[in-house]
């Protein structure tokens, strides 16, 4: 199959599922199901097939809006490129994944909620937003996904109007959330001002002949804002608030997706192939070229936030009594992982040692949206069915929702990392690769992983204890509800199960595709 | 691929090992309440007692409680599957069946698993008894594991350096032992080390000092107070499988010696007589660490047993391990 082809798809179905979602809504409640259905259901076909598409050609798809080629009549690229290496068709397969999942799950979980025909579009436009971000090549292009998805999940968040807390995290998160894009749109321009384009690619090729103090001002600006998109400490307030606020079919999506592609994805995409790209052309064209930053500093930054976000991410979640806050703070948790594995990553950069911490960090990022996604729809069911989220009233859940706390098990052993499970090897990449690079990260690993641990077995004692009156009426949910959360504890085991395999044959190659940056610029410059 | 190599014949080992080790280790348990038994002057069961007992807890009706969920019911099956599978990465005289490089770190995760599992039956029974005993298990558990991790790992640190070609696995022992670094200091590091293994083995089947979790005057059996019939009998095999798999592990860290090779054995016999000696020091560790203690001792308060798996017995692996490490760190 030719991804080059279906790639237009990807953005086509959910905007046409979007657009046309307030008429298919004049047919009725099940017309609009079906519709989101069938449209995140075509998306995660379209999705998939990409992926398998570079999975197996181990080709860059490059897309060009409007022509053949980006380059017109001009030697440099003048039009919108899209641009899908294999991390970015990683971000797109989970991407699609989660969202359908998520979709499936509403149609149970929301039916009380009123408005719903603006929650579907609501969802496919977060998804379409999402999906942009990943395939983009172009810099404000992605600065226009980036505020799809951040405006529609505004919006999500505080979509329950009439509860108070959703209305507060709304306003927390769009008023912090906003000034985070608008740093990134100052970045954005502080560039195009310097070198006169937006093309990640060729802006690559300009930063590596004349890297500025601009680029630099730039870079802080970006890092800044996509740390705040991925929640990462000290700023992870906002999510605290919004996940739990949120129907938790979109605290799935927020924590499954939302902070990796709007924050890790973006940032290990604009660090490595646009910034980090110096030393790769350097050995091509043995010209003057130099990476435009120092990428051991600004691993060492990553490095520094992500080592206070595992501690504090993971220690919060320990002494939360809301079942949603406690998932929520794990996220931040996890996200230091992940942004450690980027910081290491970037600081050995061209190391065997840097090639297993990426690997790991990616491996982690898909991991772990499965998992969390798992997890925020399970504490749907539990709020769906018993109405609180108050970890003090759910004692003894297991006794009368069996399946539901069974899947809980398989999820919270899996973010442990234990080791059957799909959490173990991505864990285990990030703890290896810190330990050879420095033992001190690898015991700040370790420490947030005992608090993580302390965490999830906490919630584990609640559910496995004494039932009380109000747990006795509970039943496990309606199939809607439930197939989606089985289908992500079976893909978590399965997963499990071949973890060495999946790290050689996908993560290690997505890594090698994101640091050779040379490929990823000569796909839009043709080698020029 | 090898099928016979890689499939079938360490599934006829893990099989052949769990018959073996179910009936060596049961017996071991008739031998120490009869020499327990003694040693208060009284004349105690026959040898075979627990097979008695397991047949007859097998044999009777098993009460689930109300309150009790699934976990209740599947606790005991994981937990003693965990020691089934766990048998497949002991040291029993031989190299492991499935030992292969890092397996020390399956070895102690299956190990902690056991107790995990035996903790989630307990509070899924919904007893308050059994949710005081689970939590006072917990606390023993994070309590004693550091200080063995420390140790084994230092140790494997230490050995690998000698030159063995899979690292960090449980086959290690086999190749070098801890007595063959010879220098003074790392004589007096694994003297102080043999002192955390024994304490360690003594919490891990909770014998003397620490026989906490399932106190049986205090608080009515503890862990396993809502336990009957076919669920008790099973996890009464698992802790005795656990204490055999537990005591093997120090006897391969510090009498790892096989006797096969002074009758000039190859193959299978080898491995054979290789087991029963190995199963006789076994024996001679849990008399030891085990019956006497038991017998010499009574338990300590939960509080007490903490401060001292702590301050006294993880200060004693940082140490040994230090000792262990000098002159290659020097």
């Amino acid at each position: 199959m030719n991804g080059h082809e279906i790639l237009p798809y990807l953005i086509i179905i959910p905007l046409l599922g979007a657009f046309s979602m307030p008429i298919v809504n004049l047919l009725g409640r099940k017309a609009r199901e079906a519709w989101a259905v069938i449209i995140t259901g075509a998306t995660l076909a379209v999705g998939s097939a990409l992926f398998y598409s570079v999975w197996e050609n181990k080709s860059i798809i490059v897309y060009t809006l409007g022509a053949k080629s980006p380059l017109g009549q001009a030697n440099f690229p003048i039009r919108i490129v899209w641009e899908v290496d294999l991390f970015g068709a990683i971000m797109v397969l989970m991407v699609t994944l989660v969202g359908f999942l998520a979709v499936v799950y509403s149609l149970g979980y929301m039916k009380h909620d009123t408005g719903l025909d603006k929650y579907y579009t609501l969802i496919i436009i977060l998804e379409l937003g999402m999906l942009g971000i990943a395939i983009t090549g172009d810099l404000f292009n992605f600065y226009v996904f980036l505020e799809i998805m951040s405006i529609a999940s505004y919006a999500l968040v505080a979509f329950r109007n009439d509860t108070w807390e959703g209305i507060e995290a709304g306003i927390k998160y769009m008023f912090v959330g906003s000034i985070a894009s608008a740093f990134i749109l100052l970045g954005i321009a502080l560039l195009y001002g310097q070198y006169g384009t937006l093309t990640m690619s060729y802006l690559a090729v300009k930063l590596a002949q004349n890297p500025t103090v601009t680029a630099k001002v730039a870079l802080a600006l970006f890092i800044a804002g996509l740390l705040f998109k991925s929640g990462a400490s000290p700023v992870h307030m906002w999510l605290a608030d919004a996940h739990p606020a949120a129907p938790s079919s979109i605290s799935a999506m927020l924590s499954g997706l939302v902070i990796k592609i709007g924050g890790i994805y973006a940032l290990a995409r604009i660090l490595f192939s646009v910034y980090g790209a110096g030393m790769s052309l350097r050995g091509l064209y043995m010209g003057d070229f130099h990476p435009a930053i120092n990428l051991t500093t600004v691993g060492w930054v990553i490095i520094i936030f992500a080592c206070i976000t595992l501690i504090v991410g993971n220690a919060m979640a320990v002494i939360q009594n809301d079942m949603k806050r406690l998932l929520a703070y794990s996220s931040v948790g996890q996200i230091g992982y992940i942004l450690l594995g980027l910081g290491i990553g970037l600081a050995a950069y061209g190391s065997q040692t840097g090639e297993i911490a990426m690997a790991g960090a990616i491996y982690h990022t898909f991991n772990h949206a499965l998992m969390k996604a798992l997890l925020f729809l399970i504490a749907g069911v539990v709020i769906h069915q018993l109405g609180t989220r108050d970890l003090n009233e759910l004692s003894g859940l297991a006794k009368t929702m069996p399946k539901t706390t069974f899947a809980f098990l398989i999820g919270a052993a899996a973010i442990i990392g234990m080791p059957p499970l799909n959490g173990f090897a991505s864990k285990w990449l990030i703890y290896e690769s810190s330990a050879i690079f420095n033992p001190i990260l690898g015991a700040i690993a370790i420490i947030g992983t005992a608090f993580c641990t302390a965490a999830y077995v906490k919630v584990l004692y609640t559910f496995f204890g004494r039932p009380n009156e109000r747990v006795m009426k509970a039943r496990d949910p309606e199939g809607s509800m439930l197939w989606p959360i089985i289908i992500l504890a079976v893909a978590i085991v399965v997963m499990g199960l071949f973890p060495w395999q999946i790290s050689d044959k996908v993560m290690i190659p997505a890594v090698k595709a994101l640091e050779n940056q040379l490929a990823y610029i000569s796909a839009v410059l043709g080698g020029a | 691929m090898d099928v016979m190599g890689n499939i079938v014949y360490p599934i006829a080992g893990l099989l052949g090992l769990y018959g073996f080790v179910s009936l060596a280790s049961l017996l071991w348990e008739g031998i120490d309440r009869k020499l327990v038994a003694r040693m208060q002057r009284r004349v105690g069961p026959p040898l075979i007692q627990p097979f008695y007992d397991f047949l007859k807890l097998m044999s009777k009706e098993t009460i689930v409680p109300n309150t009790a969920n699934y976990m209740f019911r599947a606790a005991p099956v994981l937990a003693l599957a965990t020691a089934i599978a766990l048998l497949a990465y002991t040291p029993m005289g031989f190299t492991p069946i499935l030992a292969s490089k890092g397996d020390v770190i399956v070895f102690i995760y299956l190990l902690a698993l056991i107790s995990f599992f035996k903790i989630v039956g307990a509070i899924s029974s919904g007893s308050p008894y059994a949710k005081i005993g689970a939590a006072r298990e917990a606390t023993i558990m994070v309590s004693r594991e550091p200080a063995m991790m420390l140790a084994i790992f230092a140790i494997m640190w230490r050995l690998g350096k000698l030159g063995v070609d899979k690292p960090f696995s449980m086959g290690i022992f086999y190749q070098h032992n801890i007595w063959e670094i010879g220098t003074p200091m790392s004589f007096v590091g694994a003297i102080i080390l043999l002192y955390v293994f024994c304490v360690w083995l003594a919490s891990e089947i909770e014998v003397g000092f620490f026989n906490i979790p399932d106190a049986e005057e205090e608080i009515a059996e503890g862990l396993l107070v809502e336990y009957s019939g076919r669920y008790l009998a099973l996890l009464k095999l698992t802790k005795a499988l656990k204490a055999y798999i537990a005591a093997s592990l120090v006897v391969a860290i510090f009498f790892p010696w096989g006797i096969a090779g002074y009758f000039g054995l190859t193959g299978l016999s080898a491995d054979v007589v290789n087991l029963l000696f190995h199963t006789l020091k076994v024996f001679i560790l849990l008399f030891v660490v085990g019956s006497v203690f038991r017998a010499v001792t009574g338990r300590l308060k939960i509080t007490q047993a903490v401060d001292f798996l702590w301050k006294n017995v993880f200060l004693a692996s940082l140490v040994g391990s230090l000792l262990l490490a000098m002159e290659v760190i020097m």
